[in-house]
């Protein structure tokens, strides 16, 4: 079996095995390459037709082509799709340009996901992240435990040796479960490139730029690139050096330092 | 002359954040600090001292801990831009270019300063230190010891060194500082947070104190800073809700440093090296004043509507500040949009020096006490990364460097700001100073101490 039919079917069995654990479950899709990666492969793993709903964090700043994107795979994919807002601080005209960005974060994405995960008593949630992409990634595991305010206590997870997957979760807790942990961004693409993969047209270079990463407007800056194809993409990344989210804000260390800055009033 | 004796040798020193020595020296008077003030009459002398320039304790304890000025250690706040933009960085002990005297005494340093060679061949044997809570030590490097950094420390984990040091930190549940967020919302909680946290960093210390085998002890408390931060105007002020419990902090700090004295009084039989410090003083604040307010209003910054902080600065701007008051030139080719050209930078750097003097608080007071040039403070081979200028204010006018007042005078949660020119130490007697010192001449006591 190749590398890419062997990262697949690993993906494939945690899907199964996530679904026969929770009923209560349902996928984040941010409309990105790897949850859309994450998508296709739910799909194959109930054979087109899958048995729970898909989530949308819609921060109102996304991308116009990511909305018509995800409404153009919701209609043909016959999804399940249920979009998630914080209308109450969106009212009140929350925004990156409000504040600062780790609230806007905050209020828009996490609290917009905790509304939704309470109002659905959803018990798990399948995510597309990836070990590479962080540092603090890299300590995932796929079955990962959270409280109920989303704090993960990454210092007190089971070991996961040999497929074994601890799946089982005590109340007012939630898991999140990452089928794709063990692709890396090379992975993600050339799989997008052997499926042939639809892909949000932004990944696409237009006047020497494209994005590497996507979210939100005012959050994601393009890098320099020519690659307009799958196939120059693909080829771009196995020569890259520079960190897939280099075009994203701050990580997350430095909004920690950040919050502590302000609060002594050195910022 | 030699000053010590050639037996075992045995250091203590004690950081205590933002404690002005005129404050300190008012305490000791009153007996707020009775055993301070024994401590003193054993052959001790408590000094004033210069903080670093700017005040700030990344800044100031860096120069402490590596024995030199900014122009060579590279630290010159706790926020920076990364080079050719106008993202913010934010600097860390990996960015410090020179050894820190653990590393000199631990034999242990990959880089070299000019106190570094000083002591290059003078220092015999290694020797091991445990460095606690010192601001800017994140994340914590190896050296010959343990170090747990402090401010501003993020992950406990990557804050210890070795990592056989955080099980025990883990199983008390160490706080690395105070959640001062909060003060915001409850200043009677975030008091309540200040003594929590002052409790477990003595915890801390007192078992690290106790139980390693260290040549050299150097811990810091921090949570004065956060006190004075919050609650200076209580400091002598009786009638203040809160004056009970600032002076009970104190009575509590003073009762800790006996505990630490006399436990190394034991242990190095009266022969061993003890000094206390602080990083920068403190004052009452009477108003902040937003720099780059002041900078729009005489026409050197231009900001534009998008992007997040320095990233707003339009490409008409001259000049910038960084907190609290470091003052960059826009200069052509070192920014994107940079526009001053190399010829008209003596004459920006001019005519800004002029404006500032005129700024003027309440009454017409002066705000800007001191302006230098960074030639004139700076001397060493990252003076070119240096701000342009750096303003040191009139007590009571705290300079900031955020871009997101539109006036240039206002009013936080704060009631204390830093001073340059009030920091302590206290040092052995038969330590003759010649006039002010500033605290990157401290250390060389200590080296000086081990060297002989």
């Amino acid at each position: 079996m190749d590398h890419l039919s062997r990262l697949e079917n690993k993906s494939i069995y945690i899907i199964r095995e996530a679904y026969y654990q929770f009923k209560d479950i349902a996928m984040l899709w941010s409309v990105g390459k790897d949850s859309t990666t994450l998508l296709w492969l739910c799909r194959k793993a109930f054979f087109g037709h899958i048995p729970f709903p898909i989530i949308h964090i819609d921060t109102s700043y996304k991308f116009p082509e990511m909305y018509q994107f995800r409404d153009e795979r919701a209609k043909e994919w016959n999804l399940n799709l249920l979009i998630g807002r914080n209308e109450e601080k969106l009212k009140e005209g929350m925004g990156p340009g409000q504040g600062s960005k780790l609230d806007c974060c905050n209020e828009l994405k996490t609290n917009a996901l905790k509304g939704i995960i309470k109002k659905y008593r959803l018990k798990a949630i399948l995510l597309g992240i990836r070990r590479d992409e962080h540092g603090i990634r890299a300590k995932e595991r796929y079955f990962s435990p959270r409280d109920s305010q989303f704090k993960w206590d990454y210092e007190n997870q089971p070991a996961e040796l040999w497929d074994q997957y601890q799946s089982t979760v005590e109340e007012e807790e939630h898991f999140r479960i990452h089928p794709i942990l063990h692709f890396t961004e090379f992975d993600v693409w050339s799989y997008v490139q052997r499926e042939e993969l639809p892909i949000v047209p932004l990944y696409f270079s237009k006047n020497g730029e494209r994005f590497r990463s996507i979210g939100c407007v005012p959050c994601c800056s393009p890098i320099d690139s020519k690659a307009q194809t799958i196939d120059e993409i693909v080829e771009e990344i196995r020569v890259s050096k520079t960190s897939e989210r280099s075009g994203r804000a701050q990580d997350k260390e430095n909004i920690y330092t950040m919050q502590k800055l302000r609060a002594l009033g050195y910022m | 002359m030699k000053l010590f004796s050639k037996k075992k040798k045995k250091a203590l020193i004690i950081g205590i954040d933002g404690v002005p020595y005129s404050l300190l020296s008012t305490y000791v008077k009153n007996d707020i600090m009775p055993n301070l003030k024994k401590i003193l009459s054993q052959g001790f002398t408590l000094h004033q001292m210069n903080a670093s320039i700017p005040d700030i304790s990344s800044v100031s304890w860096t120069s402490f801990n590596t024995g030199v000025n900014p122009g060579e250690h590279g630290i010159y706040g706790f926020t920076g831009l990364k080079p050719n933009s106008y993202s913010l960085y934010f600097p860390n002990s990996k960015d410090i270019q020179t050894p820190t005297f653990w590393e000199i005494l631990g034999k242990t340093n990959q880089k070299a300063s000019t106190l570094s060679q000083k002591y290059y061949s003078k220092i015999g044997r290694p020797y091991r230190s445990i460095i606690f809570n010192v601001p800017h030590t994140y994340p914590a490097l190896p050296m010959n010891g343990i170090l747990v950094s402090g401010f501003v420390a993020i992950d406990l984990r990557k804050a210890t060194f070795p990592e056989s040091a955080y099980p025990y930190l883990h199983s008390i549940n160490y706080l690395i500082d105070v959640e001062a967020e909060k003060a915001k919302d409850d200043k009677v909680a975030f008091m309540k947070n200040l003594f929590e946290c002052f409790e477990i960093r003595k915890k801390a210390i007192s078992h690290f104190f106790e139980e390693d085998s260290w040549d050299l002890f150097f811990a810091c408390i921090t949570e004065t800073d956060r006190l004075h931060h919050f609650f200076y105007d209580a400091s002598k002020d009786e009638k203040n809700p809160y004056y009970e419990s600032f002076i009970r902090f104190y009575m509590e700090l003073d009762k800790f440093i006996k505990i630490l004295y006399d436990g190394f009084a034991k242990i190095s039989q009266e022969n061993g090296f003890f000094m206390i410090l602080s990083d920068h003083g403190f004052a009452p604040i009477k108003q902040e004043v937003y720099i780059n307010s002041f900078l729009k209003e005489k026409g050197f910054l231009v900001l534009k509507e998008e992007g997040e902080f320095y990233e707003k600065i339009g490409d008409q701007t001259k000049a910038f500040n960084l907190d609290p008051c470091r003052i960059y030139i826009h200069d052509k080719g070192a920014y994107p949009r940079g526009k001053v050209r190399r010829e008209e930078r003596t004459e920006v750097l001019r005519e800004i020096q002029q404006v500032l003097q005129t700024l003027k608080g309440e009454n017409g007071e002066e705000v800007i006490d001191k302006i230098y040039k960074k030639e004139e403070i700076y001397h060493g081979p990252h003076t070119g990364s240096a701000p342009d200028l750096v303003c040191l204010p009139k007590d009571g006018y705290d300079l900031k460097g955020t871009l997101e007042k539109k006036e240039i005078f206002g009013q936080n949660i704060f009631t204390g700001m830093h001073t340059w020119h009030d920091a302590f130490c206290i040092l052995p007697s038969k330590i003759h100073l010649l006039g002010k010192q500033s605290i990157e001449h401290q250390i060389d006591y200590v080296l000086q101490y081990f060297a002989q």
